[in-house]
């Protein structure tokens, strides 16, 4: 499996490739965060700023509450996080590893539930949330971030689970490990990849959802970061493009940490050490 | 691992029943103040400033009508105000537009204002104005701000084609506008952008400068008809763009501010466009650049349609009277003047024109600003049911393919035509 | 069919004792997804869907009425409908390949040693992580004729004849957005390949690696068949939410120009939210799905027999 030197300089080259593609826009939010008005509509935008201001990220913070959102935001993405792993993670199981009527049902409702327009689904939501009194909170909102991630998450887990070997399983059980001590002596580590991958996509489409944040939350110390980020545009899509840019590179920081953290165990490939024990 | 996670999650949920919840407008107990919320769309840095001090003293000087600021947001109205109204739950007092709140009012969910407006504040406003918010007789808003169509345009270039600015008032005919951006085009530059991302509002309200209705009504018919008014406009910006070349065909695409680049550049001379513009030119504009705003083109008239910015108060409101209260407070002329000047828009109000014009000394350009609101009246397609779709079905994409040169100026009609057929049944 | 279909009974006579208990467990397992899913997807979820056979408006205190097939025979004669769902399949095949293709060339890379490994791993999930709100914003800004980014590298790379009016013009607007769409989804679908990749036992790798097989038949022979299942997954979830996704193309360009990137959800969305037509926009939503399911249906059913085969 040694690849040739040449080989590595194509693999090098093309990872440069992706990284100007995918990541560009950091640098372009960092160099815009740091120019004055006059430099915005510059005919021939340079990187570094001619006079670099901190005036935009003054503004972000005074202008609107983005420090509150942060905390708001934070507190509902990783609670949604948290709770949709905890709660899929046992029916992703379920589902790939027993063909039930009501697995076969669940998966065709996960994929019904992506397609139909969401845009029909708000008010009903909305109606449901208001009976039992959770419009307005960031419980209700976590609910909705919960159940809208899980789908995602028990079709991508239960993927996950298909891919240990059985015997690995049943290895164990033949050992007198009872089904629970399968799943989290043998399963769970096995999954840990699929688990970052699965929580990773519940905390940032919580982390950046707009729609259901701005209906669901009147209050303004409730409001979330997206809904808070909004305010910088006007008019037209005309943006206060400064503050923007500021306030959401600030935004765009905790997901980069938060995977930072995870993304090592994205390849904690255990896996191989267990079939050979 | 497993543990670490349930014993997290059990720390987040304690923690969200205990600060999670901000329902506190349970106000339903007769007594105490009466609580209003107030949904404001001010994004402008002074704006925003105005908007928050004049409810922050508001609650000061009434303590029984206590109004709460809710920031919301120009591109995500709409669907907040929707899906809230659906669901029940709408603010008292909101600020949106006119061409909006016509929908909402048809469905119900807007109070009558006819009888809760002061005589003093009717009187500040003309009735040409009164009328771009008023629906089936009943008036869905309070119109405040207004936008109308200027033209910016680079000063020097002007200077060195020799071509002098017209003072407010003195506007000048299309002819002469087509003229001068002849005259201001040659290598590298072109008379005019411009910036036809959303045609169909641009087009409806300069098509009143030749009387151009689109919509005609007879007893309860409506109908659409192109003739040789309607035609007018788009005709003249066709030519400018393909016939005489004055005008850049790369700016058809863009957006309100997005010619700014080229324009500062010095791409472009000319900058038809909404008076809020001043503003990008004050903030922008590279040092030396020197600006100045033309008065609206006319045509047979300077007439515009309006589409005032508006404060409109919710049919479930529990306090429409006190609500009502506030949005006088909110518009006195003083604050009116100072909430347009924030938003570098033109004041509806007579008294606060005249504020404004003091106040700035007519300087930036709020002379021509303040002049152009006398021009500005209601269009036809303002209170045609279904226009919202007619606009987006057929109208822009229609215009954007006769813009891109696609189409002839007849097949525009035809298409203009059809599509009123297919949506005012 | 028992509950276990697959468990080796025979072989296995433990697991045959447990078959009782085994069932509760399924329903046990189950039961905290299914809850809140009952609630708060499946109520909403029929209702949209019975919407869709009435003249539901939006309006206060407005009568709902039960109009059957009413909407369906109004909808095969929307010709501007079936326009945009012609350019909806467009968008979405288009979208969901590219993004496949490349996430998994760039999963491949990111799972080999190389340095930066970790920090290219977090550059790759730059699109995702950034708020919505500004990537419509910055992507106007790359576009753009007259200072956009992509002009001018062409400009400083001396090649000013390819500067372009990309979103304005007729025909590179929708391959403009679909450059879009497919930047914004990669990192999702890199992230899952990623993880799977992981999954893909390293002695099969050897072991071809030993009977010397070359690395692409490695790679078709192990490191394809053992992802199947994953890949099978999210592109399935990939192509619903392409199919579903309209918000950043309703701001690069609001549909224009002359319809050339109307989406079919744009065009619900608008059907629903700006004229307030519930039960057509309904309608639209529940042909949409009828559609989807079909096409989905033939492709999860080829690849579901590749992967049990």
């Amino acid at each position: 499996m040694r690849a040739s030197r040449l080989a590595r300089t194509l693999q090098y080259g093309a990872l440069a490739v992706y990284m100007v593609f995918l990541g560009f826009p950091l640098v372009w939010m960092l160099s815009t965060s740091f120019k004055p008005p006059r430099e915005m509509v510059e005919i021939h935008p340079t990187l570094i700023p001619h006079n670099p201001t901190l005036d935009n990220y003054v503004a972000a913070f005074t202008e609107q509450e983005l420090g509150r959102a942060a905390l708001n935001s934070l507190q509902v993405s990783l609670s949604s996080a948290v709770l949709t792993v905890l709660v899929a993670l046992p029916a992703a199981y379920a589902l790939a590893r027993f063909k039930t009527k009501l697995g076969t049902a669940a998966l065709g409702w996960v994929l019904l539930s992506q397609l139909f327009p969401f845009v029909l689904l708000v008010i009903p939501l909305f109606l449901i949330l208001r009976q039992v009194d959770l419009v307005n909170t960031h419980a209700g909102l976590i609910l909705v971030y919960v159940v809208w991630a899980l789908p995602f998450a028990l079709w991508m887990l239960q993927g996950f689970v298909r891919n240990i070997p059985r015997e690995l399983e049943e290895a164990a059980a033949v050992d007198g490990a009872t089904r629970l001590q399968v799943l989290r002596r043998v399963v769970a580590p096995l999954l840990a990849p699929g688990v970052v991958a699965t929580s990773l996509f519940a905390f940032i489409s919580a982390w950046n959802e707009f729609f259901f944040a701005l209906v669901l939350l009147k209050s303004p110390d409730l409001a979330t970061l997206p809904v808070t980020l909004a305010r910088f545009v006007g008019v037209e899509g005309i943006a206060r493009l400064g503050p923007l840019a500021a306030g959401s590179l600030l935004a765009t920081i905790p997901s980069l940490i938060f995977f930072a953290f995870l993304q090592r165990r994205l390849t904690s490939g255990s896996l191989a050490g267990a079939v050979k024990g | 691992m497993l543990r670490k996670l349930v014993a997290v999650s059990a720390a987040l949920l304690i923690g969200l029943s205990g600060c999670g919840s901000g329902d506190d407008d349970d106000s339903s107990s007769s007594e105490g103040p009466v609580k209003l919320r107030f949904l404001s769309l001010a994004w402008q840095k002074e704006s925003l400033t105005a908007n928050r001090e004049l409810v922050d003293k508001w609650n000061a000087e009434h303590p029984d009508i206590q109004v709460e600021y809710v920031q919301g947001d120009w591109n995500s109205v709409h669907d907040q105000l929707l899906t809230s109204f659906e669901g029940g739950d709408a603010p008292d007092i909101f600020q949106y537009e006119s061409a909006a709140i016509g929908e909402f009012a048809k469905q119900g969910y807007l109070a009558d204002l006819s009888s809760l407006v002061s005589s003093d504040l009717k009187g500040e406003i003309s009735d040409g104005i009164w009328k771009t918010v008023t629906f089936d007789g009943k008036v869905a808003g309070v119109p405040f701000l207004l936008e109308s169509q200027v033209v910016l345009a680079n000063k020097k270039l002007l200077d060195a084609a020799g071509i002098t600015v017209p003072a407010a008032g003195q506007s000048w005919t299309w002819d002469e506008f087509q003229a001068n951006a002849q005259k201001l085009t040659k290598s590298g530059t072109y008379g005019v952008a411009w910036a036809l991302k959303s045609p169909t509002n641009r087009v409806m309200n300069l098509s009143l400068n030749f009387d151009g209705k689109f919509f005609y009504t007879d007893g309860s018919k409506t109908e659409v008809k192109v003739g040789d008014a309607e035609k007018e406009i788009p005709r003249r910006i066709h030519d400018m763009i393909y016939v005489t070349k004055s005008a850049s065909p790369d700016a058809v695409g863009m957006g309100g501010t997005d010619p700014l680049p080229g324009f500062f550049a010095g791409k472009y001379a000319m900058l038809p466009g909404g008076v809020f513009l001043r503003q990008q030119m004050v903030e922008q504009a590279p040092a030396g650049f020197e600006w100045v705003t033309l008065p609206p083109i006319k045509g047979l008239s300077a007439n515009q349609a309006a589409n005032p910015q508006t404060l409109s108060i919710s049919e479930d409101s529990k306090g429409k009277k006190q609500a009502m209260q506030f949005v006088e407070y909110f518009l006195n002329p003083a604050n009116m003047a100072r909430l347009a000047q924030g938003d570098w828009l033109v004041p509806t109000g007579k008294k606060a024109g005249e504020e404004l014009i003091t106040s700035t000394g007519g300087k930036q350009g709020w002379d021509v600003a303040v002049a152009s609101a006398g021009d500005l009246t209601i269009a036809p397609f303002q209170t045609v049911d279904g226009y919202p779709e007619w606009k987006t079905k057929y109208a822009t994409p229609a215009l954007q393919q006769y813009f891109a040169n696609k189409i002839t100026l007849d097949q525009l009609g035809t298409q203009l035509v059809d599509g009123g057929k297919q949506v005012l049944r | 069919m028992t509950t276990l279909t697959e468990a080796p009974v025979a072989r296995k006579p433990d697991y045959k004792t447990k078959a009782r208990s085994d069932r509760t467990t399924i329903y046990l397992l189950l039961l905290p997804a299914l809850l809140p899913v009952v609630v708060l997807s499946v109520i909403p979820l029929v209702r949209g869907i019975y919407l869709g056979f009435t003249d539901a408006r939006a309006g206060r205190n407005v009568d709902t009425n039960f109009t059957g097939v009413e909407n369906y025979r109004e909808l095969m004669n929307d010709d501007l409908f079936w326009s945009a769902f012609r350019i909806g399949l467009v968008w979405t095949f288009a979208v969901t390949i590219l993004q496949f293709v490349l996430a998994f060339g760039l999963a491949l890379l990111l799972s080999q040693p190389l340095k930066f490994r970790g920090f290219a791993r977090v550059m790759a999930l730059v699109p995702w992580a950034m708020p919505p709100v500004i990537v419509g914003i910055m992507w106007r800004l790359v576009y753009h004729p007259d200072a956009g980014l992509l002009n001018e590298v062409l400009y400083r790379g001396g090649a000013e004849g390819l500067q372009h009016n990309w979103l304005g013009d007729f025909s590179t607007a929708l391959p403009a957005v679909i450059m879009v769409g497919v930047w914004s989804g990669m990192p999702q679908t890199t992230i899952v390949l990623l993880a799977g990749l992981s999954g893909v036992p390293r002695e099969l790798h050897e072991a071809a690696a030993v009977d010397g097989a070359t690395a692409w038949q490695r790679f078709r022979s192990v490191t394809v068949p053992s992802l199947m299942p994953v890949i099978v997954a999210i592109t399935t979830l990939d192509f619903i939410w392409n199919f579903n996704s309209f918000g950043l193309v309703y701001v690069l360009t609001a549909g224009g120009p002359g319809g050339r990137t109307m989406l079919p959800m744009l065009f619900a969305y608008e059907e629903a939210f700006r004229y307030g037509n519930y039960g057509y926009a309904a309608a639209l939503g529940n042909v949409m799905v009828v559609i989807i399911v079909a096409l989905l249906a033939v492709y999860l059913r080829r690849r579901l027999r590749e992967a049990n085969a």
